[in-house]
Order: C-alpha cells, then sequence, then structure tokens
C-alpha cells in the first residue's frame, strides 16, 4: 500500500488517538497531573470532539473504500466528490499526523509522573507565595490553625510574614517530603506544588520541618507523602528567622489523587 | 547523575503533555472556526465589508477577533484561511495578532484575574490593538505579501493587479538571471516567478457547490451535505498540520523550561526595563494559552513591575515558541522575524511608559 493510501487513515487514527488519550486522561483521573480542574471540562469536550471527528472520518473512509472495491471497474463515481480545496503543508502530510499518532501512543501506554522533590528544588523552595486570586482579603484568626492545609499556612505568611505570630499553634498538613541539601539532618521541607493552569507553571511551596530530637530525615525518604502534626516554632535557619513546624507525629500516606494544590 | 536526568526527563514530559492537553481542545475550536469560515461564510462578501484604508482594516481585522473566541492556537488556522480567502493582508495579520487577546474569554479571564488592578485589563487590551493594528498598518507598505508567505499559501492567494503589472514591466527589462525571487522551472516559456503563477486564473476557494447553494444577500452559505464534508476535511486536515507543529513548539517549550532554571528568568531583574526584558523572554518561553496566561502572569505580581506583567500580557499571546511555529505554517521565517521584533518593540515602548509614568 502507498503512502497516499495510508495518509488518510494515518489522519483519522491520530485524531482518534487524542480523542482517547484525552478521554483516557478523564477517567483515570490523570488529568489533575497535567491540569487545573477548571479545565476538565474543556479537555472532556475536546476529546469528544476529537473522537466525533476522528470516527466521522474513519466512517467516510470505510464507505469510500467500499465505494471503489464495488466500482473498480468505473473509477468515475470518485468525481461525486467535492472539489478538493489546496491545503497548506509544512512537511509531507503523513509526517504531522505521525507526530501526533506517536505523541498520543506514547501518552496511552505511558503515565504522566507528578513533580519531584528535586524538581521543587530546583524551583526554588519558599514559603512565601506570590499573589494568587485566593490571597487573603483580610486576617482572620478564626480558622483553627490545625485546619489549615499547607498552602493556607504559606497565603498567611505571605499575609503577614512574621513568624511570631503564629507561634506555638497546632499545626496538621499534608505533603511530600523535601531534603534540601545544605540543611541539618534534623531538617527537611514538607512541600506541595501549586498550578493555576497547568503543569507548566507548577510552583513549589513548603515549610521547613523540625524532626524530635534523635530522629533523622533519612527515614522519610524524598517524595513520600507524609502528614505531619506538631507545633509551629520560631528559629533561625541559614541565617533567617523561620516559622518551622516541630513534628511530633510523622504518618506516610499515599500520593493524594491530585498532587497539587492550588 | 542518572535520578537527576531521568527527573529531568519526568519534567519535560509532563510539562510537554500538559501544555499539549490544554492546548488541544483550543486548537480544535480553533479548526472548527477556521473550518466553518470556509465553509459557511462568503469569502467575497466578508472581504468586502473590509474597508479598503489599510489603518482601518487593521484595526478591523484586529478587532473581529471578538467574534472569534480562539486563543493563539485556534488563531493561526483561521488567520491564514483569511488570508487565503482574499482578506487584505492588514487585516489578516491585526486579526492573527490580536485574536488572541482581543477577545471575550480572554479579557473575562484577565479581569477575574486582575480585578485589583483594573488598569491592567484596560492596558491589556488597549496595548494588543495598537500593537496588532500597527504592525498590520506597517505590513500593508507590501503590496504583494506573496514573497513573505509560504509558497503553498502564497499560491492559494489573490495578487493586486496594478501593483503587479508594473512590477512585470520592471522584470521584463531585466535578465532572467539577475531577478531575485522564486522560480517554476520547466514552464513553457522558460523559468516562470512563483508569484505569477494562477495570477489571472486565481479564484476565491470554492466547492462545485457555491455558485448554487449562495444566497445573494446573506453572508452565509447554506448547510448542505457537501458544506458538511467540505468542514471535516477541512477540520482533518488542519488537525493534522497544526498538530504536528504544536507537538514540535511544546516539546521545545518543555525542554527549555526544565533545561533553563526559572530562576535564571527571574532574576535577570526589577528594575523598569530589565524586568520587561525579562518578561518578553518569559512570555515568549512559557507558551502558554491566552485564555489562561493572566492566571500565571498573577503569580509574579508580587515581584514584578506592573509593565512587565503587561509585557507578558501583551507579548506573550502575540509570539511565543509554538505560536512562532505554527506562524511559520503561513509566513517565511523573514516575515516572522519581522512580527517578532516589531510586537517586541512595540510592547517594549507601551509597557515601558507604563512602569515610568503610572508604576
Amino acid at each position: 500500500m502507498n503512502l497516499k493510501k495510508i495518509s488518510p487513515w494515518l489522519d483519522a487514527l491520530a485524531i482518534l488517538a487524542w480523542g482517547i488519550l484525552l478521554l483516557k486522561y478523564w477517567i483515570t483521573g490523570k488529568l489533575s497531573i497535567l491540569i487545573h480542574p477548571h479545565y476538565f471540562g474543556l479537555t472532556l469536550a475536546g476529546g469528544i470532539g476529537l473522537m466525533v471527528i476522528g470516527g466521522l472520518k474513519t466512517w467516510e473512509l470505510l464507505k469510500l473504500d467500499r465505494t471503489t472495491k464495488q466500482s473498480r471497474t468505473s473509477p468515475a463515481n470518485n468525481s461525486l466528490r467535492i472539489t478538493e480545496v489546496e491545503h497548506v503543508t509544512l512537511f509531507p502530510p503523513s509526517i504531522g499526523s505521525t507526530l501526533m499518532l506517536s505523541v498520543a501512543l506514547i501518552g496511552l501506554l505511558t503515565t504522566p509522573r507528578t513533580f519531584t522533590s528535586q524538581t521543587a528544588l530546583e524551583r526554588g523552595l519558599t514559603e512565601s507565595l506570590p499573589i494568587t486570586r485566593l490571597q487573603p482579603q483580610e486576617f482572620r484568626n478564626t480558622t483553627k490553625p490545625e485546619l489549615r492545609s499547607l498552602v493556607e499556612w504559606v497565603r498567611l505568611l505571605n499575609f503577614n510574614p512574621e513568624p511570631d505570630t503564629y507561634r506555638g499553634q497546632k499545626v496538621k498538613v499534608q505533603g511530600f517530603v523535601i531534603h534540601p541539601p545544605n540543611l541539618a539532618e534534623q531538617y527537611m521541607w514538607i512541600g506541595r506544588f501549586i498550578i493555576t493552569c497547568c503543569a507548566a507553571d507548577a510552583y513549589p511551596i513548603g515549610l521547613p520541618v523540625k524532626l524530635l530530637i534523635g530522629q533523622s530525615r533519612t527515614t522519610f525518604a524524598p517524595d513520600s507523602w507524609l502528614e505531619i502534626e506538631g507545633e509551629t516554632i520560631v528559629e533561625e535557619l541559614q541565617g533567617k528567622r523561620k516559622l518551622i513546624i516541630q513534628a511530633s507525629s510523622l504518618k506516610p500516606i499515599p500520593e493524594p489523587k491530585n498532587p497539587y494544590d492550588y | 547523575m542518572q535520578p537527576a536526568l531521568t527527573n529531568q526527563l519526568n519534567n519535560a514530559f509532563t510539562l510537554f503533555l500538559s501544555l499539549l492537553v490544554e492546548a488541544i481542545p483550543f486548537l480544535l475550536l480553533g479548526v472548527l472556526f477556521s473550518g466553518l469560515l470556509l465553509g459557511f461564510v462568503d469569502e467575497r462578501k466578508l472581504v468586502s465589508r473590509i474597508p479598503p484604508n489599510p489603518l482601518l482594516a487593521a484595526l478591523m481585522g484586529s478587532s473581529i477577533g471578538f467574534l472569534f473566541p480562539v486563543c493563539e492556537c485556534g488563531n493561526v488556522p483561521v488567520a491564514r484561511r483569511l488570508l487565503m480567502q482574499g482578506v487584505p493582508a492588514p487585516a489578516a495579520i491585526g486579526f492573527l495578532l490580536a485574536a488572541p487577546t482581543i477577545n471575550p474569554v480572554v479579557i473575562w479571564a484577565t479581569w477575574t484575574a486582575f480585578r485589583d488592578q483594573p488598569e491592567i485589563v484596560v492596558l491589556r487590551v488597549v496595548f494588543s490593538l495598537v500593537t496588532a493594528t500597527i504592525i498590520g498598518w506597517v505590513f500593508s507598505a507590501q503590496k504583494d505579501l506573496r514573497p513573505l508567505l509560504q509558497p503553498s499559501v502564497a499560491r492559494a492567494i489573490p495578487l493586486p493587479k496594478p501593483e503587479f503589472s508594473e512590477k512585470k514591466l520592471v522584470q521584463a527589462n531585466t535578465p532572467l538571471l539577475l531577478q531575485s525571487g522564486t522560480f517554476m522551472l520547466g514552464q513553457p516559456g522558460g523559468a516562470v516567478p512563483i508569484e505569477s503563477l494562477l495570477q489571472d486564473d486565481w479564484k476565491p476557494l470554492q466547492t462545485d457547490q457555491t455558485e448554487k447553494t449562495s444566497k445573494r444577500s446573506s453572508m452565509f452559505h447554506r448547510v448542505s451535505k457537501e458544506r458538511l464534508r467540505l468542514l471535516l476535511d477541512t477540520m482533518v486536515q488542519e488537525l493534522r498540520e497544526l498538530g504536528g507543529v504544536l507537538v514540535i513548539g511544546s516539546a521545545i517549550a518543555a525542554i527549555i523550561q526544565v533545561g533553563a532554571p526559572r530562576e535564571l528568568i527571574l532574576n535577570l531583574g526589577q528594575g523598569p526595563v530589565s524586568s520587561i526584558l525579562a518578561m518578553l523572554l518569559l512570555g515568549a518561553v512559557v507558551s502558554i494559552c491566552s485564555t489562561v496566561d493572566a492566571f500565571f502572569a498573577l503569580s509574579f505580581a508580587s515581584t514584578f513591575t506592573s509593565g512587565s506583567l503587561l509585557a507578558f500580557l501583551v507579548f506573550g499571546p502575540m509570539i511565543d515558541l509554538k505560536g512562532i511555529g505554527l506562524m511559520l505554517s503561513i509566513f517565511k521565517s523573514r516575515a516572522v522575524v519581522y512580527i517578532i521584533v516589531l510586537a517586541a518593540q512595540l510592547t517594549f515602548l507601551m509597557t515601558l511608559a507604563v512602569n515610568l509614568h503610572l508604576g
């Protein structure tokens, strides 16, 4: 079979495969590793749209195939089709669809993974949050400290960075373990990635954690997920006064279905 | 070393997929609009409504984006279709550059993000409109756009007739070897400049049903089975072509994002000039869809000047790595460089004024 015959089938397959991939990510919940939940609906609609287009194209090709087989003796029947419109091609048509199809197949066969603690270190770990939509408009002390998530703690610190304000409060947060190389064995960070639209703008935030005397962070592997309970203390770390979680209980938890926070 | 490399590859792959997964629904939307424009809008009537004055045409083209809510992944197929249907270059280029920003979805998203700084929302719209209109206007100086276009697009667009006859006269007096340009060999009468091909028998893109189905008074064609099939064919072909380019663009964006540490870009400066330059660069590197880039810019609001945020919001949707890939499906690289330089300069000047006078 020559390339000209395969090319329309490649197009249909590539579009179908992308439709299936988007739906697969949606069904398996992997979409949350890639984009913000706001855009799930759009992706779902996109996936369905691509399936419809790919399906219609396949149906048309099958019908055409049958017609040509039936009327092999009278090829003039093909002239029933509307005049072909000239399309712009940057590269040979089969290359575009092959590229799309290969990426879709790789996507179908592999699973995207969440960013690691290594990435958090590379992107610059901070306990300060850039201004986001959820910036607190006023300082309210009514929320129970132990109900605050890691992001909420960081948001508060961003609003009022004086660590002494929060000294001695109860903490219960979930996140993944980060081992900054320049900290003593007794310290580590607990972190989360926050995203505003997709993994392209994932931004690491976190808080330092002080382990109990005699404990070493080597017990808690980087990237493992923990629920940490404890109390806030203020200490000088790397020349800066910081709010630190003095951990009393560190419970391993499975990686949440949705690893990012917003 | 090995785990670090695996980590980088994993990150690049996740980034690459996330850019694609986010962009493909918008691409689909753009391709759908492009197909509808081809199949159901009478291009000659649309063209006749665009004012002849290049500045007004550019302004109108820039504002058409309001009717086509597509972002930068979707505006390229529509702009390409407009050009191929004979829409004057200033209007098509104005549309290409302004449509990702001048549309209700993006304005609404920017408003949601910068509710506290309404001036950012207003200035984003104004600056994008001004930049796109000026660039469209500048391109109107080139009466025959075809040397700047990819040959396949160039063949599909009409040529302004009076200018061509003058050019022909000049060329007739110049020996063939001294003429510059692209030539088709093996034509009767020797080498023929590519610009002259299809000049006389050019017709707007049409199907054999066009004449029968179009009503005289309406700008829209009637829905028919043939037209729906044409819509499907157009969408499939454009998805294949632009999807391929999008894959390459997203891969490049992911590699750069993983390869170059973000702090490197961020540390470039806090000053009125350096922050704008850093944000222009970031806008081009982070190929994020214009419908969502306001939220992304918001994450820099505390550390960057207002002017530089605007630079990101105005320049990013016009020029970014994957957009450049898509633009190369219309223009030759020379024209894309002109557009990038002009857009960067205009954005820089306007946002610098914001930093110096409003900041």
